[in-house]
C-alpha cells in the first residue's frame, strides 16, 4: 500500500483499526476457510502422499521395489504378497511398480492439461472481452464450435493426428522435456485443445463483469495503463474462478485418459497408464479380478479428491456462495 | 417462438459445415492412409484403390466432392468392407441407442427420485444417503464403475453373465425384452454419473423452491403434503434439471466407448475408433458428422422445451 493510498484512510482511523486487526489478505483468509473444511483437507493430503510415492517411485528405484517393465514368467498373475504388495500381471511384472508408474502418468495428464488449457483459455477469453467487438464475435464462435465438436472423437482424433509425428515441441523418441515422453504430450494436447471452451468462457464472461466495476473507473481515472489495470485489477479477480475451474477440469483429463488408454490408445507398451491397466485388467477378469481392482479404484480415488479438493477451493475463495 | 425455433434450426447448418469441414482435414493429416497395411500392397493395386475411392485427388477435390454427397446426405462407403456408411451408422445407432435410452431412463428416474428424497428429508438419514450417493457417484464414471460391477456380480456372484455376445440391446424395438439380463450391468455403468449429478441438481433446485413463500400458501391453504411437493414444488424445481437432461442424453448416446467395449457391446462409438486406427476416412467423417447432429439437435430441443416449461421465458 503505498503512502498516498494510506492517508486516505487517516481521517477515518477507528474504522481502519478494526478492520486492519482482520485483514490478513485474500489468499490468507482463503487457506485459513479451505483449512477449516475437513474434506478438502482430508482430500489435499490423500493427493499429496500419491503425487509423493508416484514421484519418489520415478526417481528412487528403491521406492518403487521392482522395475515395472520387467516380465518374470515364473510369477504369472500373482496374490499379492510381501514381495509384491499388488500381486503380479499376466507377464509376471510387479502390479506396485506398474501402478506408481501410471499414477504418476496419470497425474501429469491431469495437472499438465490444466495448465494448457489455462493458458490458451484465459488467452482466448481475454482477447474476447477485452479486444474490442470483432474479435470477441469471432473468438466466441470459435469457442462455440469447439464445444459443438462431440469431445470423445475429437479428442481421439486429434491424439491420431499428433501422435507419431515430428512436432516443434512434441518431437518424437527422446523426451524434449525431461519426465514428458511424447506420447504423454499427444495425450495432453489432445485433451487440451477439445477442452479449453469453458475455462474461455468463465474468464470472459468474469472479466466483461469486472470491466463494468467502479474500481476499474476509479483505476482508470488516476491515469493507470490499460496493461496495468489488466494485470493488477483484472487477472487476479479471474484468478480464483479460474482456479476453482482447473481444479475440477483435473478429474475430466484423467477420466478421458483413462478413457483413450481403455481402447488403447494410450501409451505404447511397456509402459503403463491407468487406462491401459484397465484395459489390460479387463483380459484376466475371470482368473485374476484383482488386477482390474486397483487401477480403477485409483481413477475413482483421483478424481473424487480433486473433486472435494475443487468444492473446498471454491467454497474458500468464494465465500458467497458459502451456506 | 416459431421465429425462434426457425432460426436454430437454420444455424445448425453451417454449424454442421464447419464441423465438417475441421473433420475432414483433421483425418486427412492422420499420418498415413487407409491402405497401408502391415503387408504392404503393390503400388499398382495401391493405385488402383486410390484411384477408386478419388483418393488420387488433390485434397480440395476430394472435399469439395465430399461436401457436396454430404448435402445430399450420401455419406459415402466404408473402405474396410464396401458397405453404405448410412447402413453402417443405422444398424450400429440401434444399438447404442438403445443403450443410451436405457441409461438415459435409469438416470433420470433415480436421480429425481433421490433429489427430491434428499431435499425432503433435508439433514435426515434419506438426505444422507442421498448426498453419499450424489458425491461419491461424480468418481465414478463408466470406466470405473462397469469393471467393478461385472466383478462384483458377474464374476463373483454369477447373477449376470461375464461377456456374452448375447449383448441383449437387439429385439428391443420389436418389443422382444427376453434378454433383459445382459442389460442391467452396462446400463447401471453408463448410467450412474449422469443419475448423481441429476440427482444434486434436483435436490439444490427443490431446497431453494421448498424456501418459497408460495410454498408456505400452499401448506397454509391446507393442502395435503404431497400435493404441494409434486404439484407446487417439483414441478418449478425440474426446470433447472430439464437444461441438463439434453445434453445428458446426448452424452449417453455418444459417450457409450468404454461400456462399449467392456461388455462387447456392437455400438456406433466402437465403430468409430476403429475407424480411427484404419484411417477409414468416410466413416470417421459419417460418425462425427453424425454425433455432432444428434449433440446440436438435443441442445435445441432442450432449449424449446425451456421455453415452454417455463412461460417467463420469452425468446
Amino acid at each position: 500500500m503505498s503512502a498516498s493510498e494510506q492517508s486516505l484512510v487517516q481521517p477515518f482511523d477507528f474504522a481502519a483499526e478494526v478492520l486492519h486487526t482482520k485483514q490478513r489478505g485474500l489468499w490468507a483468509q482463503a487457506w485459513q476457510r479451505l483449512l477449516h473444511n475437513r474434506l478438502a483437507v482430508v482430500s489435499g493430503v490423500i493427493l499429496l502422499v500419491i503425487l509423493a510415492v508416484s514421484v519418489l517411485a520415478e526417481i528412487i528405484p528403491a521406492v518403487q521395489l521392482h522395475d515395472p517393465a520387467v516380465p518374470d514368467f515364473a510369477l504369472i498373475e500373482q496374490n499379492p504378497s510381501w514381495e509384491h504388495p499388488l500381486g503380479t500381471d499376466g507377464l509376471g511384472r510387479d502390479l506396485y511398480a506398474r501402478m506408481t508408474q501410471a499414477t504418476l502418468f496419470s497425474l501429469k495428464i491431469g495437472i499438465g492439461t490444466q495448465l494448457v488449457i489455462l493458458l490458451i483459455g484465459v488467452t482466448i477469453g481475454m482477447s474476447a472481452a477485452l479486444a474490442g467487438r470483432v474479435s470477441d464475435t469471432v473468438l466466441m464462435w470459435i469457442t462455440d464450435l469447439a464445444f459443438a465438436f462431440p469431445d470423445l472423437l475429437a479428442i481421439i482424433l486429434l491424439r491420431q493426428v499428433l501422435f507419431g509425428r515430428d512436432w516443434p515441441i512434441i518431437g518424437t523418441g527422446d523426451p524434449q522435456i525431461p519426465g514428458f515422453p511424447s506420447s504423454l504430450l499427444v495425450t495432453i494436447m489432445a485433451i487440451s485443445f477439445v477442452g479449453w471452451t469453458t475455462v474461455a468462457r468463465l474468464v470472459r464472461g468474469q472479466m466483461l463483469s469486472i470491466k463494468e466495476q467502479d474500481y476499474i473507473t476509479a483505476a482508470r481515472a488516476i491515469g493507470a495503463s490499460p496493461w496495468r489495470i489488466v494485470r493488477v485489477h483484472m487477472l487476479p479477480n479471474t484468478l480464483s474462478a479460474v482456479i476453482v475451474a482447473a481444479t475440477f477440469g483435473i478429474p475430466l483429463a484423467i477420466f478421458a485418459e483413462a478413457t483413450l488408454g481403455f481402447i488403447g490408445l494410450g501409451v505404447p507398451p511397456p509402459d503403463a497408464s491407468l487406462g491401459s491397466l484397465i484395459n489390460s485388467g479387463l483380459d484376466s477378469i475371470q482368473t485374476h479380478s484383482i488386477q482390474l481392482v486397483w487401477p480403477t479404484m485409483m481413477v475413482a480415488l483421483l478424481m473424487l479428491c480433486f473433486t472435494f479438493l475443487g468444492d473446498g477451493l471454491r467454497d474458500a475463495l468464494d465465500p458467497r456462495t458459502r451456506k | 417462438m416459431l421465429a425462434y425455433a426457425i432460426r436454430r434450426v437454420l444455424a445448425i447448418i453451417p454449424l454442421i459445415f464447419a464441423i465438417a469441414t475441421i473433420t475432414f482435414f483433421l483425418m486427412h493429416s492422420v499420418e498415413g492412409g487407409p491402405f497401408d497395411a502391415d503387408k504392404p500392397l503393390s503400388p499398382a493395386t495401391k493405385a488402383n484403390l486410390e484411384r477408386r475411392y478419388g483418393l488420387d485427388d488433390p485434397l480440395p477435390v476430394q472435399y469439395v466432392t465430399y461436401l457436396k454427397n454430404l448435402a445430399r446426405l450420401d455419406f459415402g462407403i466404408s473402405f474396410a468392407n464396401n458397405r453404405d456408411i448410412s447402413d453402417i451408422i443405422k444398424e450400429r445407432m440401434r444399438v447404442s441407442v438403445q443403450l443410451g435410452i436405457a441409461a438415459f431412463l435409469f438416470a433420470t428416474i433415480f436421480g429425481l427420485s433421490l433429489g427430491v428424497i434428499s431435499s425432503l428429508n433435508q439433514n435426515g438419514l434419506g438426505d444422507y444417503v442421498g448426498v453419499f450417493v450424489a458425491t461419491a457417484g461424480a468418481a465414478m464414471p463408466s470406466i470405473v464403475l462397469a469393471p467393478l460391477l461385472t466383478i462384483a456380480f458377474a464374476v463373483e456372484l454369477g447373477w449376470f453373465k461375464v461377456l456374452s455376445t448375447d449383448y441383449g440391446f437387439t429385439g428391443w424395438f420389436q418389443g422382444d425384452f427376453s434378454n433383459w439380463k445382459q442389460v442391467v450391468l452396462p446400463t447401471i455403468g453408463l448410467g450412474f454419473l449422469p443419475m448423481a449429478f441429476i440427482a444434486r441438481i434436483t435436490r439444490a433446485s427443490m431446497l431453494e423452491v421448498l424456501r418459497q413463500d408460495y410454498i408456505r400458501t400452499a401448506r397454509a391453504k391446507g393442502l395435503r403434503e404431497f400435493g404441494v411437493v409434486m404439484r407446487h414444488a417439483a414441478k418449478n424445481a425440474l426446470i433447472p434439471v430439464l437444461t441438463v437432461l439434453g445434453p445428458i442424453f446426448a452424452g449417453l448416446i455418444t459417450g457409450s466407448l468404454v461400456i462399449e467395449r467392456m461388455f462387447a457391446i456392437p455400438g456406433l462409438g466402437g465403430e468409430f475408433v476403429r475407424s480411427v486406427i484404419i484411417r477409414d476416412y468416410g466413416l470417421i467423417m459419417g460418425v462425427t458428422v453424425f454425433f455432432a447432429v444428434v449433440i446440436a439437435v438435443m441442445n435445441l430441443i432442450v432449449d424449446l422445451l425451456y421455453g415452454i416449461a417455463d412461460p417467463r421465458i420469452r425468446y
